[in-house]
């Protein structure tokens, strides 16, 4: 029974691996070299819901045109912050954004000033500058769909995507063996 | 002189009851055209088909441009009689008159010699029984199409007393998708939505297209690789490339008159900043230092001044600089924000986007901040461009929809007139026109 489940386990972790998305097709014949097979691999959305989870959340709002992170955000981030100390090896997208009634490049300008807050709060909390990369969304992906008064709060905001780490390529050294979450 | 400052007082009152009720029938009754088949003396076999099929797509074209315009009917062309080439220039009025037209369009194409066209075109006021504007143009064959834009250009100018701008395109941002997950393309099309392509397919968001002074290549913000980044891609080709190394956030591009350098905004480190950089991307000029954001900056006319928005103050205003950054001035002291700011081609106006009051709205104002003048009432105004130097075009969103799209308003005032997209549209650029 524990070999049959074994077996069931790496059936699972091996789909896993196909699942993820390549950044560059391997050559034929190179994938025993290449990805690690032994590596556990989890899926990107799997680390995020641990984010949130283990954060309270992965987005930080603002106020209408302001940049300050208000008490609760630092609180947000400094756990933000723990969970990525305690995985160096995984980098997170800070993109940021602002509502709608701002103007197309003022809300950029503002998307990238709010992301930047959150980085380098996060960086002084520890966290390594390679994790973290800034992106601004300016007013192009709202979070509610109205563009009116009430949608300022929602859309004010700056949301930690974690990202597809670099796969171990051909000849490289391998990838840290760290404490991944249980992955069932 | 009490007696004679009344009078005048009075002949002004009755100019302007007389000028208001002409204007409001003006509106509602608007100018009739018809536009029969253009004919041709011989008809021949030339690079763009015979010049008798040449000669009734430049009729349909100049009627296409005029009601686009939204200003113009047109009489159905299969109900008109024909005419010969040299009717043209001596139309039988008792043939059109009792059309219902209030003006004829009249013309000839004609194959010369080297291979290429004569191209005339005739407009008449069939009241007066006069004509009122004519043009020529000699062209290569496959150009009958822009002197046909050229005619309605002119013909639009006579009668509506405003530049048209048949002969020019537009580039755009067309909008499908949802909100919350938009897709957008550049497009480029005829000022009258004719010819009508797509430079990318959608697969990432794509802002702020514009269009080089020679109108080959287009400059415009993609989020291709994750984040905003100024890219320059030809028009025709498939040359796309960044401007700037990769993972570097720069948006608000726009074109030195000479072509050769693009104004944009890089943001570093929670701090926005204009820059001039050459062509290949190389020796990057920062022009602004303050902590705030600068952004949205625009050449004047000769390339030596530069006008740019900043949140210096604490709220978006409009600010004038040398080319070289120096002598930054503050233009604009509204209780308002002051956004987006575009200098005219003509040099001596500043068009803008107005934030306050629950409204974005279109706006001009003098170089130096005087004169202020809203062009526009809507809920969402902005992103305004100069077409020529007497009209505006800018994008409106909907605020019930919430759609946008994109309409030309003329600085003397008036109603905003919408262009006509195949989707929803955004960020209209223009490439210069007949004038």
């Amino acid at each position: 029974m524990r070999f049959a489940a074994m077996l069931f386990a790496l059936a699972v972790s091996a789909s896993a691996a196909i699942a993820q998305p390549f950044p560059q097709p391997l050559p034929p014949g190179a994938y025993p070299q290449g990805v690690l097979p032994t590596a556990p691999v989890v899926p990107l959305s799997v680390l995020q819901a641990d984010l949130k989870t283990q954060s309270g959340t992965d987005t930080v709002r603002f106020q209408r045109e302001s940049y300050v992170l208000d008490p609760t955000s630092q609180q947000v981030l400094a756990r933000q912050a723990q969970w990525l100390l305690a995985r160096p090896w995984i980098r997170a997208n800070i993109e940021g954004h602002a509502d709608g009634r701002l103007t197309r490049d003022y809300a950029l300008a503002l998307g990238e000033r709010r992301a930047a807050a959150v980085r380098n709060f996060l960086l002084a909390q520890g966290v390594s500058p390679g994790q973290l990369n800034v992106v601004s969304w300016g007013r192009e992906r709202p979070a509610s769909a109205a563009l009116h008064d009430a949608s300022w709060l929602q859309n004010s905001r700056v949301v930690t995507v974690l990202k597809q780490a670099p796969q171990q390529q051909f000849g490289s050294e391998p990838l840290p063996q760290t404490d991944l979450p249980n992955y069932r | 002189m009490p007696d004679s400052k009344t009078k005048t007082l009075l002949a002004l009152a009755t100019a302007t009851l007389t000028v208001l009720p002409t204007a409001a029938v003006a509106q509602d009754t608007l100018p009739v055209i018809a536009i029969p088949p253009v004919p041709t003396p011989r008809n021949v076999e030339t690079d763009a088909g015979q010049t008798g099929v040449i000669g009734i797509q430049i009729a349909d074209q100049i009627e296409s441009d005029l009601r686009s315009s939204g200003d113009f009917m047109v009489i159905q062309r299969n109900t008109l009689k024909q005419y010969s080439p040299t009717e043209a220039g001596a139309p039988l009025y008792p043939n059109w008159t009792g059309t219902g037209a209030s003006n004829l369009v009249t013309g000839y194409v004609q194959a010369r010699e080297d291979g290429r066209l004569t191209i005339a075109c005739y407009l008449y006021d069939l009241k007066q029984r006069r004509e009122i504007a004519r043009k020529g143009y000699v062209v290569d064959a496959k150009e009958w199409r822009r002197a046909a834009h050229r005619c309605a250009d002119a013909f639009y100018e006579r009668i509506t007393g405003t530049a048209g701008f048949f002969d020019s395109t537009v580039a755009y941002v067309a909008e499908t998708g949802t909100r919350t997950s938009p897709v957008k393309r550049l497009a480029i099309m005829n000022w009258d939505a004719t010819d009508h392509r797509y430079l990318t397919q959608g697969e990432s968001t794509v802002l702020s297209p514009r269009l080089s002074p020679d109108g080959e290549h287009i400059a415009y913000v993609s989020f291709s690789g994750g984040a905003p980044h100024v890219r320059i891609r030809s028009i025709d080709g498939d040359d796309d490339r960044a401007l700037l190394p990769p993972s570097t956030i720069s948006f608000a591009p726009r074109w030195s008159p000479d072509g050769r350098r693009i104004l944009l905004s890089m943001a570093i480190d929670g701090n926005t900043d204009i820059y001039s950089v050459g062509l290949d991307g190389n020796y990057p000029q920062r022009l602004t230092s303050t902590p705030g954001v600068d952004t949205a900056a625009s050449f004047s006319p000769d390339g030596s001044r530069i006008v740019f928005e900043s949140d210096r103050s604490g709220r978006q205003q409009i600010y004038v600089m040398n080319s070289n950054g120096s002598g930054q001035q503050r233009i604009s002291f509204g209780a308002a924000g002051y956004a987006s700011p575009v200098w005219s081609p003509s040099g001596d106006r500043i068009a803008f986007t107005r934030s306050g009051g629950g409204k974005l709205q279109i706006g001009v104002m003098r170089t130096d901040g005087g004169e202020e003048k809203l062009l526009t009432d809507g809920w969402q105004d902005e992103v305004p461009v100069w077409a020529g130097g007497r009209t505006v075009l800018f994008q409106r969103t909907d605020p019930q929809s919430l759609h946008a799209a994109i309409y030309s308003v003329p600085i003397t005032g008036g109603q905003p007139k919408r262009l006509t997209t195949p989707q929803p549209g955004s960020d209209p650029a223009w490439s210069g026109g007949s004038e």
